[in-house]
């Protein structure tokens, strides 16, 4: 923090008239959703925290999967190994829906923190736009960058299968995984935004998404019998995970496309509940 | 033009905002004006299509917040607390506004240069003062160039420099035609500001007035006397009607007489052949005026006794 600057004063600011005076409100047309989307955009790009999450969304989904695929080479082309090198080729992937959720959640509870969500619908009446718009980039810029992670850590961990003779080809399930890692991170960040507008709170909404993904999905495997693996099975970060992995290391999970549509189904009951609420709540 | 019918606001039990109506004209600033939690945000809020109301309705030119063409260029507000992510600069909070009103991107620095904040434009606005938070947000209300101007207690960290310019903007916006409307709590600042006044308390209207009216008829006065014959001057005061209290320090008390006008009471009592020593008209101050007016709405809901409350 520095100090409070005094401002310069202007004493022939008060008489100065508008040099470019506006269309006269009568005339002016109702911006649509490409000026919502506009808008959105300079606000995900002037703010720090979304080029701080998608460095670490880098970081942990390629970075991670390089350091483990290395030193895992060797073990996976002895005959000891009982996982498969594709089960390793995306292994990042598994932790970057966390960075996903924390970008996904910012975009909209930093607006509720600061009070600027008033801004936002004050420009933006109609507030279907304003979470339509923030799902939307949210969804691409995850797509873009998430596909090109998993990418970047396969390019970046299959020399060292190939010289130990288990490379893998860009083809099959393992080019799915590619962009099927960016379509599950689009997916958790128009859950997280869903989320974000339910909660309101930064903690809160981060809280309730990790804690779902990552701790009662992997608990529900202490539920016994078939209605625990149906449970396992419809967890999101088992239904929308899948898609992002070649190989799965869970052996019960649903097909990675059928997983994945269970997957929207859930994301979209939650984005309706979302976008109910948000029309009958005061901002 | 602001036009509220029957607004209400309740929260659970809690009447925020109760069935009032108002009309903030064109042309001139109306101060909006009451102690904290009258109701004064709540209104605003409504105003700008952020809460609901709970009953009756708040329309800007005849419409609801909204329902027109790009809000921004129709009404431009100063939100309490900035309403800014701590994290962007100044410019970039304008420009994504700008962005969503289709408000061309060259506006942006012709506000920031008319509030002053030129030079810190891409500081981030966490590093801010709380005056140059305020600077901003009246930027932001610019921005549109809007016909209608709602500032949300404008002067509130200010320094004397601010305060004058911000009076200066709000009769300049006024000059030009528009709509502004103004919130305070400071009745000292309103009196300087604004030609027309709107006071709330408890969430009801108790004045919708002139300043120039609110004066007359709320700024209470009486007359100083300093006497040697106090007690003659006493007794021939009260003869006539008139309320005499004594004031002042013990050893040498002064009169307060209980009326308007400082000639009759010299007049009477020279004419009785009484001496003055000193005869001073003394307005007391439009901020007693306003504790006195929203202390009469405690006190009206505290005893429904309508005493003197103005509708």
């Amino acid at each position: 923090m520095t100090a409070p600057q005094t401002l310069p004063t202007n004493p022939s600011l008060p008489t100065t008239p508008s040099p470019t005076p506006l269309a006269p409100a009568a005339v002016s047309a109702r911006p649509g959703l490409g000026a919502a989307l506009r808008a959105e955009w300079i606000k995900l790009t002037t703010v720090r925290s979304t080029w701080w999450s998608l460095f670490a969304l880098v970081v942990v989904g390629a970075g991670l999967t390089v350091l483990l695929g290395a030193v895992n080479a060797e073990w996976l082309a002895s005959p000891e190994a009982d996982e498969s090198p594709a089960s390793f080729i995306t292994w990042g992937m598994m932790l970057a829906p966390a960075v996903a959720v924390v970008l996904g959640t910012l975009v909209v509870t930093s607006e509720y923190g600061s009070g600027m969500i008033r801004s936002s619908f004050a420009a933006v009446p109609s507030r279907g736009r304003v979470m339509l718009a923030k799902s939307l980039l949210v969804a691409v810029v995850l797509f873009v960058v998430g596909t090109a992670t998993a990418f970047l850590g396969y390019v970046g961990t299959n020399p060292f299968f190939e010289a130990e003779g288990i490379g893998l080809p860009l083809e099959g399930d393992v080019l799915r995984a590619m962009y099927g890692s960016g379509l599950y991170l689009a997916g958790l960040g128009v859950l997280a935004v869903a989320v974000g507008f339910l909660v309101r709170h930064t903690a809160g909404a981060i809280s309730i998404l990790l804690g779902t993904l990552f701790v009662i999905g992997p608990m529900v495997l202490l539920v016994p019998g078939a209605f625990g693996e149906w449970l396992d099975k419809l967890m999101p970060h088992n239904t929308g995970g899948a898609l992002s992995m070649p190989v799965s290391f869970n052996p019960n999970l649903l097909e990675p496309w059928t997983g994945f549509a269970v997957f929207l189904a859930e994301v979209a009951a939650v984005v309706a509940v979302a976008a109910w609420s948000l029309r009958r709540r005061d901002a | 033009m602001i036009h509220a019918q029957q607004l209400t606001k309740r929260y659970g039990g809690s009447t925020a905002v109760d069935a009032i109506d108002f009309t903030v004209e064109a042309g001139r600033v109306t101060g909006f004006l009451g102690p904290n939690g009258a109701g004064k945000s709540t209104t605003m809020r409504m105003l700008l299509g952020l809460d609901a109301p709970s009953a009756g309705s708040v329309t800007v030119n005849r419409r609801a917040y909204g329902s027109g063409g790009a809000p921004l260029r129709e009404i431009g507000a100063l939100l309490e607390a900035g309403a800014v992510h701590p994290g962007r600069s100044a410019r970039g909070h304008l420009r994504w506004m700008a962005a969503s009103n289709a408000i061309p991107a060259a506006r942006v620095d012709e506000v920031l240069d008319l509030v002053g904040l030129t030079d810190v434009a891409d500081r981030r606005v966490g590093t801010f003062s709380l005056g140059m938070g305020q600077r901003l947000g009246i930027a932001a209300a610019l921005l549109g160039d809007p016909g209608v101007v709602v500032l949300d207690e404008p002067v509130n960290g200010l320094d004397p420099e601010g305060i004058r310019w911000v009076r200066h903007l709000a009769r300049r916006l006024a000059d030009e035609g528009r709509t502004v409307f103004v919130s305070s709590h400071l009745m000292s600042e309103m009196a300087l500001m604004a030609d027309h006044l709107i006071v709330i308390g408890r969430g009801r209207i108790l004045a919708d007035t002139s300043m120039a009216d609110f004066m007359t008829h709320h700024a209470a006065s009486h007359v100083l006397v300093r006497t040697p014959q106090r007690e003659q001057v006493t007794r021939l005061l009260a003869d006539h009607g008139v309320e005499v209290t004594e004031a002042g320090p013990a050893v040498d008390p002064v009169l307060h007489v209980h009326a308007g006008d400082s000639a009759a009471v010299g007049d009477l009592v020279s004419a009785a052949g009484l001496t003055l020593h000193e005869l001073t008209l003394v307005r007391s101050s439009l901020e007693d005026a306003f504790m006195t007016l929203t202390a009469d709405a405690v006190e009206y809901h505290a005893t429904t006794q309508p005493e003197g409350v103005p509708a």
